[in-house]
């Protein structure tokens, strides 16, 4: 929540020598953040951010008391004037019957006054615009006036155009409609706080805006002001759905202090006498069914020097919370402390009060010093959860590969499979955003779409993937998946693919032609299936890999093989094959043909032609052309009787 | 003999000097100094000479030797002088160098790589939990009461899915503060763990993109004060932002943390003394404190013995905030524009 305020207007209520930098910097080290200070004429504008907790601070009189506590215990002079408005007798002689539901509402406090519509007077109006309201006619300028300066929102009604005897607060019935006072229509859910007339006319969305066939205008005479503390969660659920923020809403969604209420009650009443020629013509209204008792915390002095990392005098500590409002007890080594109604909501545990006692004392005071490391806990680099990620990333870059981050969430058209299969948000930002995706290469894919005027790159992405489960989690598996723009890249990405896994230690990995869906191949490490490589057209090509599996399998165990001081033989040899046989089969034939086969590899395809090169050695002799002619024979006979290869 | 000393002394110096090359002089050298080259054999003849002229030819060879020797070393010098001009004057070195490939990691890769180290050198474990998660371990558990802003379906992205009995709805984690959950119910103090995880919540302009990255960390032991907390924020702005970047604490409101902090650095334009960029000289780095003892109630960690701290940050705020990267739509570090992922 944000809160502009003048310094004059502070300054109504906190009488201090601190300048206004002065009071901003301690505010925001020791309170609430001031995030811009600027000069208005010869005034200054405090632009304040208020957190959720501390709604009792969105008010002129809330952060008077705050400064005074805050600057005083960081070396400056500083009181608190306490508000001393007059007060109105309270009582029963009421035109209207007010009927309340206090489930919905904790305290209603409701006056009736003869008024006249006049101007503003200049300096309220200028201290409501510095404060971002707009300032519109004497009556509603009241309300905000009251708002801002004691923190609780009020309304005011024309009494005439009520024109009724009985008000009765209630829950909306769903599908029922009103007009705000700006006129726009809305149709209710159900659940919100409304007022009615007992015939049926809601004349009131508590707590959030008031309606048109209500409000004051020119030719009001008489008015129904009126206080209303509501229940926070009607409030939170009302402005949302209906979408109207106005600041009443986002200051009782938090809830507000019903303490509170009458004051700003005798506060309005004060200022209409002041500036509407206002006359009460009715007693104050008071129905106040439940009051809260307070909050009673006891903490000891041991446990705030744990906490805090040091000791706090403890005197110190018992002025710092007094001067917050507290109602302190010291005995021996322990606070006995009251919390009061304004902080109920956010005080109510030893380390609520600690945080008051710290945050007065200074953060800035307290020492920095490094938490010590764990003990008894090894460190294995490869077996890091993280390890093989950075290293396949880094290997990327290496190969020329620029790594994207893509959305975990996408499109209908870009989930693979049938949607049904999908976990998918209930509310979604927007149907781009809706399901949880169980691949990466179609995100890779959008990439491809966004980058048209390129005509050749390589993208990779390491991220998660969702697997719907039943009645559980999903779950999350890290895939490795790239893409490559360039023609007749299938080989480029293959040959990516087997440089990663060596370099991992997986040395069983091996390819199979897909039999179905886009054509490419299937990865396996030995006869696990790893992932696929997809040739989606000429010039794209992607895969997509098991990450969690390759993380399993990968290694940095090295195994030593003697280097052989006997020469190898190296010799081409052209076969004549089929198309349809493949050609890592052949090379495994050839390979098991004798241990001598030290190694082979495809050297050139040409036709039907396909040429091997050959590396034969032995570890203990030196080989002569008679034993390569051999196993050249054995090849030879070999590849005849299994594919009906033919030589040249 | 003297003849035929001096005739291969013309014969080798002739052939020596006409070498344009270092092989040629290598088979020159070979060819005269050899074991069994034309002087060497030469020198072996005068052992038949007769005795009163060994000397004076013995000198003579000798010289011969030498001269040649000479030759042959001068003109490799020269050789290897002339091939070293040829080298320079052909090549052109202001030629372009022929690459290996080099791609690039994205900015968020980057950053957490850095992070981790960082957070790994004061003994922090970095630790992977579910991005999907229960109610229970984003919210309940971390003590938000249940009509909560960031419970409901303006903030948080709810999967449409069964509730669980007991831990209620599945979500996306709005907060990489689940992982204190999944990690306190795990393992009993002393903890020290970081979490980098991907985040989600709904909401999209250009400083928020419904998908981002966060960096928990948390530290539970016996012990552990809010000066613990100031160390190590103390010591990660300055390792990650610089020497003259300073950082403070000062109150803020979380429901998981009590007290709850807001981290400020100076801001890296004006350090600290205030700018158009900044609030004030300071630029909030994210949010931070004592772990709450409800938390730690629910999760059955002795809050009398035990306490704790946690911080956690967005890894794409960091990035931002620090010197040098001014990126002025977070959106753009998902749009996956190569002109803009190929500059980091």
């Amino acid at each position: 929540m944000q809160i502009k305020i003048l310094d004059s207007w502070l300054r109504e209520y906190l009488k201090t020598e601190a300048t206004h930098s002065d009071i901003a910097r301690v505010l925001s080290l020791t309170s609430v953040s001031v995030e811009k200070l600027q000069g208005v004429g010869d005034d200054f504008l405090y632009d304040i951010e208020i957190t959720t907790n501390r709604v009792d601070l969105m008010s002129v009189i809330g952060l008077a008391r705050e400064a005074q506590a805050t600057l005083s215990e960081s070396g400056f002079k500083a009181e608190l004037r306490k508000p001393s408005f007059v007060q109105i007798k309270k009582g029963n002689n009421f035109p209207i019957e007010i009927k309340n539901d206090p489930e919905l509402v904790n305290r209603v406090c409701a006056v009736v006054l003869e008024v006249n519509v006049k101007e503003t007077p200049k300096e309220i109006a200028q201290r409501l615009e510095a404060s971002g309201v707009r300032p519109l006619n004497n009556l509603i300028d009241v309300t905000n006036y009251v708002m801002r300066e004691t923190g609780h929102p009020a309304h005011v009604f024309d009494f005439d155009l009520l024109n009724t005897d009985k008000l009765l607060i209630r829950k909306s019935r769903k599908g029922e409609k009103i007009v705000t006072l700006d006129n726009k229509e809305y149709s209710l859910l159900g659940e919100d706080i409304v007022m009615e007339d007992g015939s049926g006319r809601i004349v009131d969305l508590l707590g959030i805006m008031g309606l048109s066939n209500s409000v004051v205008s020119d030719r009001t005479k008489k008015i129904l002001f009126f206080i209303d503390n509501n229940e926070p969660k009607h409030i939170r659920n009302t402005s949302m759905s209906l979408g109207i923020r106005t600041e009443a809403a986002i200051l009782n969604e938090k809830g507000v202090d019903p303490e509170n209420a009458l004051n700003a009650m005798y506060r309005g009443i004060e200022l209409y006498k002041e500036i509407a020629d206002g006359k009460t013509v009715s007693d104050v209204l008071d129905i106040y069914q439940s009051r809260y008792p307070p909050n009673k915390i006891e903490i000891s002095f041991e446990k705030i020097r744990k906490v805090i990392g040091e000791d706090i005098p403890p005197e110190k500590a018992e002025r710092i919370l007094r001067k917050l409002g507290f109602d302190v007890r010291v005995d021996k080594d322990k606070l006995y402390v009251s919390v009061p109604s304004l902080r109920r909501n956010d005080v109510s545990t030893e380390e609520d009060l600690i945080e008051e006692i710290a945050r007065v004392f200074g953060y800035q005071n307290l020492k920095s010093i490094l938490p010590p490391v764990n003990q008894n806990r090894k460190f294995v680099k490869y077996e890091d959860e993280f390890y093989w990620e950075g290293y396949v990333k880094t290997s990327m870059k290496y190969y020329g590969f620029t790594e994207v981050y893509t959305y975990s969430l996408v499109p209908e058209d870009l989930y693979e499979g049938p949607v049904e299969n999908a976990l998918s948000l209930k509310n979604p930002l927007s149907s781009d955003m809706k399901y949880l995706r169980g691949s990466l290469t179609p995100s890779l894919l959008s990439v491809l779409d966004e980058n048209k005027k390129k005509s050749e790159f390589k993208i990779f992405e390491i991220s998660n993937i969702y697997k719907k489960r039943k009645a559980d989690l999903p779950n999350e598996n890290l895939a490795f998946s790239a893409l490559v723009k360039k023609s007749n890249a299938f080989f480029e990405v293959k040959g990516v693919i087997e440089a990663i896994f060596e370099d991992l230690g997986i040395f069983s990995i091996n390819f199979k032609k897909r039999s179905e869906g886009a054509g490419g191949a299937e990865i396996f490490v030995k006869s696990q299936k790893v992932g696929y490589i997809e040739l989606l057209s000429d010039d794209v090509c992607d895969f997509e890999i098991n990450f969690n599996l390759v993380k399993k399998l990968a290694t940095r165990k090295k195994t030593y093989t003697p280097i052989t001081k006997f020469p190898e033989l190296i010799e081409d040899l052209a076969v004549v094959l089929t198309s349809n046989i493949s050609t890592i089969d052949v090379l495994n034939e050839i390979k098991n043909v004798d241990p001598l086969v030290k190694d082979v590899s495809l050297l050139d395809r040409f036709e039907d032609t396909r040429t091997f090169h050959i590396i034969y050695q032995s570890i203990n002799r030196n080989l002569t052309k008679e034993d390569v002619a051999q196993l050249r024979e054995r090849i030879k006979k070999t590849l005849q009787e299994k594919f009906s290869a033919q030589f040249k | 003999m003297e003849e035929e000393l001096l005739s291969i002394k013309n014969n080798a110096v002739s052939l020596i000097l006409d070498a344009s090359d270092l092989e040629t002089l290598e088979d020159i050298k070979l060819q005269f100094l050899g074991k069994s080259g034309k002087l060497t054999l030469a020198i072996k003849e005068i052992a038949k000479l007769p005795q009163e002229r060994r000397p004076s030819v013995g000198i003579l060879a000798n010289e011969v030797k030498s001269t040649i020797e000479e030759a042959i070393e001068n003109q490799e010098s020269n050789l290897k002088t002339q091939a070293s001009k040829r080298i320079r004057e052909k090549i052109d070195v202001t030629n372009p160098g022929i690459r290996p490939p080099l791609g690039h990691l994205h900015l968020v890769t980057q950053a957490i790589e850095e992070i981790t180290e960082i957070f790994k050198s004061i003994g922090f474990e970095r630790k992977r939990y579910p991005e999907v998660e229960w109610d229970w371990y984003a919210f309940e558990a971390l003590n938000f009461p249940p009509n909560h802003p960031a419970r409901d379906d303006w903030e948080t992205f709810f999967i449409d899915s069964e509730p669980h009995k007991k831990f209620g709805p599945m979500l996306l984690t709005p907060h990489t503060s689940s992982g204190q959950i999944r990690e306190m119910e795990r393992n009993k103090p002393p903890i020290k763990m970081l979490n980098i995880a991907k985040c989600y919540r709904r909401q999209s302009d250009v400083s928020h993109t419904p998908m981002f990255h966060q960096f928990e960390g948390l530290v539970v032991d016996r012990g552990i004060s809010i000066a613990h907390l100031k160390g190590v924020l103390d010591f990660f702005v300055k390792s990650y932002f610089g020497d003259k970047r300073e950082s403070r604490i000062r109150p803020y409101h979380f429901e998981f943390t009590e007290p709850s902090f807001e981290v400020d650095v100076t801001c890296g334009v004006c350090l600290g003394k205030g700018c158009r960029l900044c609030k004030e000289g300071w630029l909030e780095l994210g949010g931070a404190g004592m772990v709450h003892p409800n938390v730690f109630k629910n999760v059955g960690i002795d809050h009398g013995e035990f306490t704790g701290f946690a911080f956690g940050w967005g890894v794409e705020r960091v990035l931002m905030m620090k010197e040098g990267i001014e990126i002025d739509d977070i959106r753009l570090l998902y749009s996956n524009k190569l002109e803009f992922l190929e500059q980091f």
